[in-house]
């Protein structure tokens, strides 16, 4: 019987680089598109708006492991061979977008109306009243919640386990497996989880208090 | 290859079963957490610290670990400890203390939202501090949070689709034997999505008459 | 307004999924000599099969085959890990070039995928607690049993315990195994290599109760590729008794090398000349 030592510590840690990697490519992927999908979201024409109202309901309204299943199964159909990690990353990258979309969505909206009535007033065009007037506010405000999704996404990603792709979680499985002592490895699969995801979870909670203190 | 979505149909009445088990996961899973949201709320503001602090503990403990790494750690670790329990208790506990931590995170900020001139209020009317814990504080809270509680309550249900990896009877089992049968995984997982996003559909609207029978009153 | 929203994105993607229907460019035996590499589909944690090491390199019974295939094809193996589940859909979507990935041979399997010769042998078992008393298949009714998903262990069982035994099924032989060890089943489905895994984990504790069937290993391509399907054959005609092979198998598998059977009911080893 293998015990746990300095190999086993180095897959799991291996692993932990994956997750890390995962959920970056998501991060960064999800705040390109999710900036697209905002826009479009509050965008004056009705029809857009219906499409990205029915891509946040999509993301929103099924869960991540089944939109993992389908990206992992479905690009080759479409004639797309990628490696299990750039099926893992799209999927998380179009899940992201989405729930950022709709985060931001809301920020955006919760920037005055008076605002652009006022930038209206004054004939600044569009593409500068958004850029220099409602985005900067809207991000400020939409803070706490982005960096919430971002643990979120961070935890997600251990659902690429399911499709045998080896992040921190599988690598927990596999190590557990080896060594047949699953409350120290998942144990340490959960404190290694925690350390990278608590830090976030305070900065996020203290973001939202300032932001609450400078609104009164 | 092509696509065939009729060997996948044809197993309607396995998938509706799925649905069934999914349903019965997600809506005992979302009582457990509520009522753990409610005991929770309630330990935290009484006075004792080591409640307290045990209940923070646990939020930030469960908030910040992947859900399929505590049901893992409830289904093949505690066995280990002498605590044995089948894939759907295991299923919904871990379902319930997940969405509960949230829950109490939501109810919390909901309650603290009450102005506690209302608190006084209640004393001087001679209410007992149970009573107005459930009357003045609770219900007003419950109300001013439904659409946050409502939200996490849909991504409980969609996160019962990870209870299929300790062989709990849901949705995603059903297909990942039908994926087995058919090798038809794209078809069946498409499917599927079709249908979670259907059921969600489905609890939004529950949620929404809910919320108009519940809290009907006249806010101000 | 939201609940509106839904249903037209559930409208878009049914609509969507009809319209669905493109072949993909499945990699030929001229492409992957042209890349240099074998994309072999190897289960992650399956040893003595496949299985990585610590440090994350393929070892296994399989990897040995795959790394000898690749040899005779003059390319370098390049592994990809899988779960049970999904080794063959990641072989029909072209995720790999072919599975060596104790892939047993079934006539449901070659439904799905176009198998070689035979390059093994694999016997399936029902294990438990020497304290359980489990003599034949009809002891099991009442008892929840393990099974790797969709497996021969899962099809078997189905198929033949009875209909009041609580077949649960897992992802894979690991958290099937765990499953056992842990007492959250009773029994479980498994093949002649569960009990060496066992014995390190509880010695003396399991045991094998009785043969539920045997199974034939072979490589699996893609239906009609007959490129790959003939220099899978080829490669095994010069492998398979060669002092390489008995090397392997007396390394990993620590058993006789068995008689391999030259024809399986229902399945044809080569792709039919249309």
């Amino acid at each position: 019987m293998s015990t746990i030592g300095t190999p086993e510590l180095l897959f799991l840690l291996r692993g932990l680089g994956w997750t890390l990697a995962l959920t970056a490519i998501g991060f960064v992927g999800g705040i390109a598109f999710g900036l697209v999908v905002a826009l479009v979201r509050v965008a004056r024409r009705r029809w857009l708006r219906t499409i990205a109202a029915a891509w946040i309901a999509i993301f929103q309204g099924t869960p991540l492991l089944m939109q993992l299943f389908v990206v992992y199964f479905g690009l080759p159909l479409l004639g797309v061979t990628v490696p299990a990690w750039g099926a893992v990353a799209i999927a998380l990258t179009a899940h992201a977008s989405a729930y950022l979309g709709e985060i931001w969505r809301g920020a955006i909206q919760a920037v005055p109306l008076g605002q652009t009535e006022a930038a209206h007033a004054l004939g600044i065009k569009y593409r500068s009243l958004m850029r220099d007037i409602v985005l900067p506010q809207a991000l400020r405000l939409s803070l706490p919640a982005t960096i919430g999704f971002l643990v979120q996404l961070l935890k997600g990603t251990s659902l690429a386990a399911i499709v045998g792709f080896i992040e921190l979680t599988r690598a927990g499985q596999i190590v557990s497996n080896q060594t047949f002592k699953p409350l120290i490895v998942f144990g340490i699969v959960g404190a290694l989880y925690f350390l990278l995801c608590w830090p976030l979870s305070l900065w996020g909670s203290r973001m939202e208090r300032r932001l609450a203190r400078d609104r009164r | 290859m092509t696509l065939d979505f009729g060997v996948v149909w044809a197993r309607w009445p396995e998938l509706l079963m799925g649905l069934g088990g999914t349903l019965f996961l997600a809506l005992s899973g979302m009582i457990l957490a509520l009522i753990i949201g409610v005991l929770g709320v309630a330990i935290r503001r009484s006075h004792s610290r080591v409640g307290s602090a045990l209940v923070i503990a646990f939020v930030e403990l469960i908030r910040n670990t992947p859900f399929l790494v505590q049901i893992f750690f409830i289904f093949f670790a505690l066995p280990l400890a002498g605590i044995r329990l089948n894939p759907t208790v295991t299923a919904i506990i871990a379902l319930g203390l997940n969405g509960g931590a949230y829950a109490i995170e939501i109810i919390r900020g909901g309650v603290e939202s009450i102005p506690k001139g209302q608190t006084e209020a209640g004393l001087a009317l001679g209410l007992k501090p149970g009573e107005i814990f459930r009357k003045i504080i609770l219900k007003p809270a419950l109300r001013a949070v439904f659409p946050s509680l409502a939200s996490q309550f849909i991504l409980l249900t969609l996160t019962t689709s990870i209870a299929t990896s300790i062989s709990a009877f849901e949705l995603t089992s059903v297909a990942q034997r039908i994926d087995g049968d058919t090798f038809r995984s794209f078809e069946v997982y498409f499917t599927i999505t079709a249908m979670y996003l259907a059921l969600s559909w489905f609890i939004m609207s529950l949620f929404a008459l809910i919320s108009r029978a519940a809290f009907t009153y006249p806010t101000r | 307004m939201l609940a509106k929203t839904t249903l037209t994105a559930i409208a878009a993607t049914l609509a969507l999924s009809a319209g669905l229907s493109t072949a993909a460019d499945a990699r030929s035996l001229e492409d992957a000599k042209a890349s240099g590499k074998l994309i072999v589909g190897i289960q992650a944690d399956n040893c003595p099969w496949g299985c990585l090491g610590s440090t994350g390199e393929a070892q296994g019974f399989d990897a040995a085959v795959a790394r000898a295939f690749a040899a005779h094809l003059g390319l370098e193996a390049e592994f990809v890990p899988m779960a049970v589940a999904n080794r063959i859909p990641a072989l029909t979507t072209d995720k790999v070039d072919v599975l060596i990935a104790s892939l047993g041979i079934t006539a449901e399997r070659a439904q799905s995928v176009q198998f070689s010769q035979p390059y093994a042998e694999n016997t399936l078992f029902v294990t438990a607690a020497k304290s359980t008393d489990l003599p034949d298949l009809a002891s099991l009714a009442g008892r929840s049993v393990g099974v790797p998903r969709s497996t021969p262990m899962d099809t078997i069982l189905t198929a033949e315990a009875p209909p009041e035994t609580r077949i649960q099924r897992f992802d894979d032989d690991a958290a099937n195994i765990q499953a056992l060890v842990s007492g959250q089943v009773e029994a479980v489905g498994s093949n002649q290599f569960y009990i060496q895994r066992l014995e390190a984990a509880r010695p003396g504790e399991y045991e094998n109760k009785f043969p539920i069937g045997a199974l034939y290993q072979g490589i699996a391509s893609r239906l009609g590729e007959a490129d790959w399907n003939t220099a899978a054959n080829e490669f095994l005609d010069a492998f398979i008794g060669s002092d390489a092979f008995d090397a392997a198998y007396a390394e990993w598998l620590q058993v006789e090398v068995p008689q391999l059977p030259d024809t399986i009911d229902g399945v044809s080893f080569t792709v039919a000349r249309q």
